[in-house]
């Protein structure tokens, strides 16, 4: 390929959004501060309910109760850890692109949501003979296993990916 | 803000902080957190699921308080659910916060945002050991939560975002 050409990721950064979030002094560290706090909201709430699904807390209440509790603050910050990571991917498109953390960042939260639809759509049909329960059943336990598994290694690959932005690539 | 920062680190380094931090990074145990690529960001994950547990705990009890999560459960059981979470948390948190510092002494302490983070954790803490000592055992009573306890929750949820920004400001502090 001709070198000359740049890449779609190098058109993504070299945007006027992509390059005032590069250029400016502030806009970085703030866009990062707020990935911060939504992602320590969407972790928090999402291990409430994890932890309940596993049997080890709030065993008296229903796991349905504690879903309708926690899902809507978990999924308005989820929104927003992903506005504030998108702008922030665009101000280093290629950088990001060219990161095995990125990348596997991005598989293993491909993964977490893979893992939440199957319980949804799946393990979630026979919900009303498991709900009150205090011992889960296995599906139940498995899906909130790995759902701490996988957001504990995409907290891990998010914070290589600082650590790690200037060795790959370009 | 900047001017004031910059005028904040000119004077941590007048400060004894700038031996202490100097000495603490020629210690054995600084080296080997420096020389070990690792150790630093799997302390700052640890710093981050505790904060999580913590702040997901926090906002658990005073989603109650305001009744928009958890009113299938008394107060008392909101209480003994999340409250030593909070605590445990706080205590990864300081764990894993002295052993950031210990890694990297001049960025942490001769830091002006480390600074301003410090006595916000330590107001952060007195609030919630009185909010726990004493208003959430009043309303675990059967007590109810008017406007004042309110603010108040509302108040410790800001301020535990103002301590995640200066946690992350850190790393753009002028040191």
């Amino acid at each position: 390929m001709n070198p000359e050409t740049p890449t779609l990721w190098e058109k993504i950064q070299t945007t006027g959004l992509g390059t005032y979030i590069a250029e400016s002094t502030w806009a970085f560290p703030t866009l990062e501060t707020l990935h911060v706090i939504f992602l320590v909201s969407v972790l928090g709430t999402i291990f409430v309910v994890d932890l309940r699904m596993l049997g080890w807390t709030s065993n008296k209440f229903a796991v349905t109760a504690i879903a309708k509790d926690t899902l809507p603050w978990t999924w308005g910050a989820f929104v927003g850890a992903a506005i504030t990571g998108g702008l922030l991917w665009i101000s280093k498109a290629p950088d990001y692109m060219g990161n095995p953390y990125f990348l596997l960042k991005m598989a293993t939260m491909a993964l977490a949501g893979l893992n939440m639809m199957y319980f949804h759509f799946m393990t979630w049909r026979t919900v009303e003979h498991w709900d009150r329960d205090a011992s889960m059943p296995v599906a139940v336990k498995v899906a909130a296993a790995l759902s701490i598994i996988l957001w504990l290694a995409v907290v891990f690959f998010g914070r290589a990916i600082g650590f790690t932005l200037g060795i790959f690539g370009s | 803000m900047g001017d004031l920062l910059y005028a904040f680190t000119e004077w941590l380094r007048t400060t004894q902080m700038t031996e202490f931090s100097l000495w603490l990074s020629d210690t054995s145990w600084s080296m080997w957190l420096d020389t070990h690529f690792w150790a630093i960001p799997i302390m700052q994950c640890i710093h981050i699921l505790a904060i999580s547990a913590a702040f997901g705990s926090i906002l658990m009890v005073n989603l109650r308080i305001y009744r928009l999560a958890g009113t299938d459960r008394t107060m008392a059981e909101t209480e003994r659910r999340y409250t030593r979470w909070i605590w445990w948390s706080l205590l990864v948190l300081l764990i894993s916060g002295i052993g950031m510092t210990i890694a990297e002494p001049v960025r942490e302490l001769v830091n002006p945002v480390f600074w301003v983070k410090m006595p916000l954790v330590v107001v952060a803490v007195l609030v919630s050991l009185w909010f726990h000592r004493r208003v959430m055992r009043r309303l675990a009573a059967g007590g109810t939560a008017g406007p004042v306890i309110k603010t108040a929750a509302l108040l410790i949820i800001v301020l535990w975002c103002v301590i995640m920004l200066c946690g992350r400001w850190i790393a753009y502090a002028p040191v």
